[in-house]
């Protein structure tokens, strides 16, 4: 089997090293980790500007009606806590870094939820600003709103669904359940069955002129979209097209077929907010994301040495914010960008490290659960794996036309389609065998990693469908392959501690070896948010 | 009813992949192209010198090596496959093309082509993956014209020599349209107050044209509609007609089963079934014959995977239509264990049809082998029946 060698921390950890102790069997933390006195305090300030974030929502238009009207409403109070989820043992840049991404990340969909709120006909109630509002699914690359500056995208099931499942680990249960009594059965996705139970349960904000709905992620997300639309289209009158993104991306013999489809997307777009598409505002979309790709590369570069810096879900949960709810139309992402960027390099020459000690260094392939999104720092903390990149943050490695001239438009509507369909996760998850499992050896080489997490998200049929191949070609190539088993969203059916002790038995039984941090291997978290 | 002089041969046939009507073809030279989903343009892989083959693995017992690689929530019919390609079943095809209809079939085609479960000693062997339309529009038609050339024509011709010339096309086209309307004028009794046909025959019959040779089954199936159409039927009457509508039916058994409940199969909207897989494709002289195919399949398609809102709402009205027209008293809508698309597709038919058609639906799920589960179904079943007398009884609405 392929081992790599041990990183050793040459730097003392200040403050505590031990966090089982921050655990008792309630909703919250016992008490705040102690990390000494200068990343206590600067962890403090950003709990603290959380608290502000979460204020600053409640206090906006229609907050306060939401709050009594939709369920998953309330998870939202949890969002201070939620963020003690990512930082668990970081100091020093580490927990900059995680701060600076994650709190981004937060402010936007707060963003999300305030517009949301605002224009929604049974809360804010703007009809003005609901009147320039095209809704959009939260897994799509909202590409088809680049060149429409003037619009806002809203990502309804972000707030809904999404981020609340990161926030508590109860809030799909309702609406899995509500789906299931309809008659979806068990086996499906989670995510878009629970959305589509909160569709069935009229439990979406109704705001919008039109609305675009995409077939990323997945066959379930494709279907569930019929049922969501026939309520936008027949209850509340708002319009729908539905983009098409061709399973097969990789072939060159279909992008004619998206691209098609993205023209008629933005041409029904114009029809229906009566506004024109502006290509200036397109093309300086289009040179963030590039940016942004150039950005993410040399993250992952660093994260090859010894001494990775920015990882684990803050690194995709970015990602996704950056290429998806984004997509290089907001000018604020660039400087946090940089600002990331300054830290990663400061961490990387400083030898930062989050544990005592790096024994494995891992990829993490599949899909990340939502209800137990700190999985991969508490592998860090507990037995010493760094997690140096995941399936989830490798998005489009290409680089697309900026050049606006009349002649570039229809590569450019290329560039939008092919952006379109490599929306993150499903990128790898459609396309075939050669995008998910042998792009996965080639990263395991390239950042010389010695092992891989497999995620077993139980109801991913593309991901399900290869797992014979992915175990036997890891045999075959000496790479260990942990395979952790969850539903995504529903922690009914793998508990957190459940997950945490699939890891556990493979390190303890097949790597014999005993963990760094043995106070955090079993973790009273059962009920907490 | 007097029994059908080739019913048996046909059951016969459909008791393994391989039947004798496949060896028979082989040993006169024939490439054969094996397919999977309905998506897969169906003339295209007759054309002269090939015959098509729809794969399917009947009395399916064991799923494990299947299971290993795909675990056990893929859908049962993609592991059916792959087991029965891996235990060597399928050693027959040349080629295998596989539409990313849906995730799980493509996952059982990709699996197939990894483990090499067909290919071995055949230099000229090919597996092929179809990208198929989204949605209902002539951008479509253009993928499918597209894919059809890159990934069934030409490989067929670089590979085999096939002749893939429009005029061959059209030839394939005319034998396809032969078997489709044997298929419809039997189905045409199906409409009688008194069927000379009982649902469970029109359903082997149907599964015979999917998956033996055209070519070799068209005598008899002549022979067995002229022979229907003298057939005296019987007098007792069935107490529900329905039409069965979801996901792949290749196991006729599931269909005897809800005949011996009292129901009356009446029309079929399956994969596999007559509707609208065996409606004859209309050709005109002006249009080349393969851009003619490709606009059939998509625009007649009613694959869930169509995800656009004319599509969605038209799949229901078709299956109201079909119900209209063969007179039903109920719809069952039924899937095949871990389907994805028919999960959605059976909750929002099933949901549709009852509160905007106003028919009474049975919404069920189904093992592969329905062997496996026969008490289920038949309480299921029998209970709809029950229910649709009641509301007869009761003088309800439909």
């Amino acid at each position: 089997m392929k081992t790599v060698d041990i990183v050793y921390n040459t730097k003392k950890k200040k403050g505590e090293t031990q966090y089982g102790k921050l655990f008792n069997d309630g909703k919250v933390r016992k008490r705040r980790e102690w990390r000494g006195l200068k990343d206590t305090l600067y962890d403090f300030s950003r709990w603290l500007y959380l608290w502000g974030v979460v204020i600053d929502v409640t206090m906006s238009k229609g907050a306060i009606k939401g709050l009594f009207r939709y369920r998953w409403m309330s998870n939202y109070l949890a969002v201070p806590h939620a963020m003690d989820k990512f930082t668990m043992g970081m100091r020093d840049e580490t927990l900059r870094i995680t701060h600076t991404a994650m709190d981004f990340v937060v402010k936007d969909v707060a963003k999300c939820i305030k517009e949301t709120l605002r224009g929604d006909r049974r809360c804010g109630n703007d009809v003005e600003f609901s009147n320039k509002c095209v809704l959009s699914d939260e897994n799509a690359m909202t590409v088809f709103m680049m060149g429409f500056p003037m619009l806002k995208a809203i990502l309804r099931e972000i707030p809904t669904m999404f981020s609340a499942n990161i926030m508590t680990q109860q809030s799909t249960m309702h609406y899995l359940d509500v789906a299931q009594r309809f008659g979806i059965p068990g086996d499906v996705c989670p995510m878009p069955e629970a959305e589509a139970g909160i569709s069935i349960e009229d439990d979406f904000s109704v705001l919008g002129k039109c609305a675009v709905q995409v077939n990323t992620t997945c066959d379930g997300s494709l279907m569930g979209n019929g049922l969501i639309a026939k309520r936008l289209e027949r209850e509340y009158g708002i319009p729908t097209f539905q983009l098409a993104a061709p399973m097969r991306h990789e072939s060159p013999d279909v992008l004619d077929y998206a691209a098609e489809d993205m023209k008629a997307c933005i041409k029904w777009v114009e029809e229906q907010m009566g506004v024109k598409w502006d290509w200036d505002a397109y093309f300086e979309c289009i040179k963030r994301v590039n940016a942004t790709t150039r950005m993410r590369w040399s993250w992952l570069e660093v994260n090859s040495t010894p001494y990775p810096q920015f990882y684990g879900a803050v690194f995709s949960l970015f990602n996704d914010t950056d290429y998806m709810g984004n997509c290089g139309r907001s000018a604020d992402f660039p400087p946090i960008e940089k600002k990331i960027n300054d830290l990663i390099i400061k961490g990387y020459k400083n030898k930062t490290m989050q544990a005592p000690e790096y024994r494995h260094r891992c990829i993490v392939w599949g899909v990340q659960p939502q209800y137990c999104i700190d999985q991969l720092y508490w592998m860090i903390n507990c037995w010493g794996v760094i997690p140096l990149t995941d399936m989830l943050s490798m998005v489009v490695d290409k680089q697309f036309c900026e050049e606006n001239k009349p002649e570039n438009y229809e590569q450019a509507y290329k560039d939008m389609a092919y952006l379109n369909m490599n929306m993150i996760m499903r990128n790898k998850t459609h396309g075939g065998y050669e995008v998910l499992v042998d792009e996965l050896w080639e990263h395991v080489e390239r950042m010389n990693a010695d092992m891989v997490m497999m995620w077993e998200h139980m109801s991913c049929k593309a991901l399900n469908g290869l797992h014979g191949q992915f175990e036997d070609q890891a045999r075959e190539r000496g790479i260990h392959i942990v395979w952790v088993n969850h539903d995504l969203c529903d922690p009914r059916v793998f508990t957190r501690q459940q997950i945490r002790d699939e890891f556990s038995t493979y390190m303890r039984t097949v790597m014999r070896e005993e963990p760094l941090d043995p106070t955090i291997e079993f973790l009273p978290d059962e009920h907490a948010w | 009813m007097r029994d059908l002089k080739h019913l048996q041969y046909f059951e016969d046939l459909l008791q393994e992949a391989n039947n004798e009507l496949i060896v028979k073809a082989k040993s006169e030279g024939k490439v054969c192209a094996a397919f999977l989903c309905e998506n897969t343009p169906e003339p295209l892989m007759n054309l002269g010198g090939t015959f098509g083959v729809r794969l399917f693995a009947p009395n399916t017992g064991s799923m494990d090596i299947a299971t290993y690689y795909m675990t056990s929530l893929l859908c049962e019919n993609s592991r059916a496959l792959l087991e029965r390609a891996i235990e060597g079943g399928f050693n027959f095809a040349d080629c295998l093309v596989a539409p990313d209809g849906c995730t799980m079939i493509n996952r059982c085609a990709e699996n197939m082509e990894l483990l090499h479960t067909m290919d071995g000693g055949k230099d000229n062997f090919f597996y092929e993956n179809m990208e198929i339309a989204l949605k209902g529009d002539e951008n479509g038609v253009k993928l499918m014209r597209l894919q059809c050339v890159n990934h069934i024509l030409n490989p067929l011709h670089e590979k085999y020599g096939i002749d893939i010339s429009d005029k061959a096309i059209r030839a394939a086209v005319k034998e396809h349209n032969e078997i489709c309307e044997i298929i419809m004028a039997l189905s045409e009794f199906r409409k009688e107050e008194k069927p000379r046909i009982t649902g469970y025959e029109f359903a082997v019959f149907t599964l015979a044209t999917y998956v033996c040779p055209k070519y070799l089954i068209k005598k008899k199936l002549q022979e067995t509609l002229k022979e229907v159409a003298k057939r005296e039927p019987d007098d007792k009457p069935y107490r529900a007609r329905v039409v069965v509508v979801g996901s792949e039916i290749d196991d006729v058994n599931l269909i005897k089963l809800i005949e011996d409940c009292g129901a009356y199969v009446a029309a079929d909207r399956f994969c596999f079934g007559a509707f609208p897989g065996r409606l004859p494709i209309p050709m005109n002289d002006e249009e080349d014959a393969l851009t003619q195919v490709a606009r059939h399949y998509v625009m007649m398609s009613q694959c869930p995977r169509y995800m656009d809102m004319p599509k969605v709402y038209g799949r229901k009205q078709y299956v109201a239509d079909l119900a209209k027209e063969y007179d039903v008293d109920g719809i069952i809508y039924q899937q095949v264990n871990f389907c994805d698309p028919w999960a959605y597709e059976k909750l929002l038919g099933s949901t549709m049809l009852q509160d905007d058609y106003g028919y009474p639906v049975l919404a069920v799920n189904r093992p592969y082998n329905i062997a496996s589960s026969v008490g289920q179904m038949r309480t299921r079943v029998q209970a709809f029946v029950e229910s649709i007398e009641i509301k007869k009884i009761q003088g309800g609405a439909k």
